[in-house]
């Protein structure tokens, strides 16, 4: 079924996307893009699962033409939208377990292996992400808060003296932190709302303010798994959290729904995946909580 | 204030949409976070250790493109990273000097006390 032609001419990789169960549509597979350089996705069975794959040429995605690439950003984006599209394409029919970006086997035979080996792994994960969707939250500071407060007292200030500059740099810095404070404070709130129609959260990382382009600093970078007959209630919550005014020194952002890449570890310990059902609260954002603390050093 | 990136499909609808336009960050931290994954499967049974090798570098490749973008959620991951790894390391030896300073300290004192 490779598309690509056998011979040494053109020594080919596996390129795996995700894993599933049911195998997607024939058709829908074929309308599908993944790596433009590749031939056409693929599904190989593995046991009791599928991956769906695609043969890539190794002269562009061995370890030097593929480190050289994903330096490019141009490359690195084109690569990453063009693994989710064959994650997407993969999830046709039930749920799916996306796999990283890049995850690459000399051949069918060992990436079948790769997954036989995990099936039982890979099993737990199918069930516990079925009819989920994960949803990027992320918290800001409002841009508003604490510099228009910091703001209205300088103007007036005629003394000079070295003790009243002294003072007002330290009011500032006051008024500064108690604001970041309230924000903090209001974005765990945001966070324990949202959790009630969750049935797990994994904190990610707050992203850096070069890379949001936002003045106010992320200070929750959140993804929520949430069962499809949730869904309303979970997207209802947002708009009621926009609307109520009770947040007033954050702003809440949100994307999705995604392919739940956040709770689709599949070389995680079985174990952890089973706990993540029975209690959210104890499992991934657990183990990223240290993330936290990064936070109070920004000031 | 909400910004909604997406509006919200329907519970009707089946189709998962992809990363809104100018989520590229969003979709990178998906796709390549927990490339601790990369890493998990360094200890795990390796089938073809030469392209998982390849996978961990590469990661390592675009880690430094995302750095240059601003993602840093790796940074303080040991795992991923040598120069956590170093710092860390560093810290240690650090605290580890400390201590024996004042060990080295009480345990003289002790050696005078007793004299």
């Amino acid at each position: 079924m490779s598309g690509l032609p056998a011979g040494p001419a053109a020594p080919a990789l596996v390129c795996a996307f995700a894993v599933t169960r049911t195998p997607p549509d024939a058709a829908a597979l074929a309308a599908a893009t993944g790596h433009e350089e590749g031939g056409p996705l693929r599904v190989l069975r593995a046991g009791g699962l599928c991956l769906v794959v695609q043969d890539v040429p190794a002269a562009l995605f061995d370890q030097e033409a593929l480190a050289e690439r994903l330096n490019r950003p141009g490359d690195l984006e084109r690569c990453a939208r063009a693994h989710h599209r064959g994650v997407e394409a993969a999830h046709g029919r039930g749920p799916v377990v996306p796999l990283p970006m890049a995850t690459l086997y000399r051949g069918d035979r060992t990436a079948e292996r790769a997954v036989t080996s995990r099936e039982a792994v890979l099993d737990a994960l199918l069930d516990r992400l079925r009819d989920r969707t994960e949803w990027a939250v992320k918290v800001h500071a409002a841009e508003h808060g604490p510099d228009a407060a910091a703001g209205s007292g300088s103007g007036a200030g005629a003394d000079t003296g070295g003790r009243a500059y002294l003072s007002r740099a330290s009011a500032r810095r006051r008024d500064r932190e108690d604001a970041h404070g309230r924000a903090l404070a209001e974005a765990e709130a945001v966070d324990a709302e949202l959790r009630r129609y969750a049935v797990a959260a994994v904190r990610h990382r707050p992203q850096s303010e070069r890379l949001t382009g936002r003045r106010a600093p992320q200070l929750l970078n959140v993804a929520y798994l949430v069962d499809d007959a949730e869904r309303v209630r979970f997207t209802r919550a947002l708009a009621r959290i926009a609307a109520d005014g009770r947040h007033p020194a954050v702003e809440v952002g949100v994307s999705g729904p995604w392919i739940p890449y956040s709770f689709a570890r599949w070389d995680e310990d079985p174990d952890r995946t089973g706990q993540g059902r029975t209690d959210p609260d104890r499992t991934e954002q657990d183990r990223t909580d240290p993330d936290r603390t990064g936070q109070g050093a920004r000031s | 204030m909400t910004a909604v990136d997406h509006p919200y499909p329907g519970p009707e609808e089946t189709q998962l949409y992809g990363p809104p336009s100018g989520s590229l960050a969003d979709l990178l931290e998906r796709v390549l976070d927990k490339g601790i994954v990369i890493a998990g499967d360094i200890k795990i049974d390796l089938l073809d250790i030469e392209l998982l090798t390849i996978r961990l570098r590469l990661f390592i490749a675009s880690v430094d493109t995302a750095k240059k973008a601003g993602i840093d959620w790796w940074e303080t991951d040991p795992a991923l990273s040598s120069r956590a790894a170093r710092d860390a390391l560093a810290e240690e030896n650090a605290r580890l000097r400390a201590r024996l300073d004042a060990l080295e300290g009480s345990a003289g004192e002790t050696a005078g006390a007793a004299r």
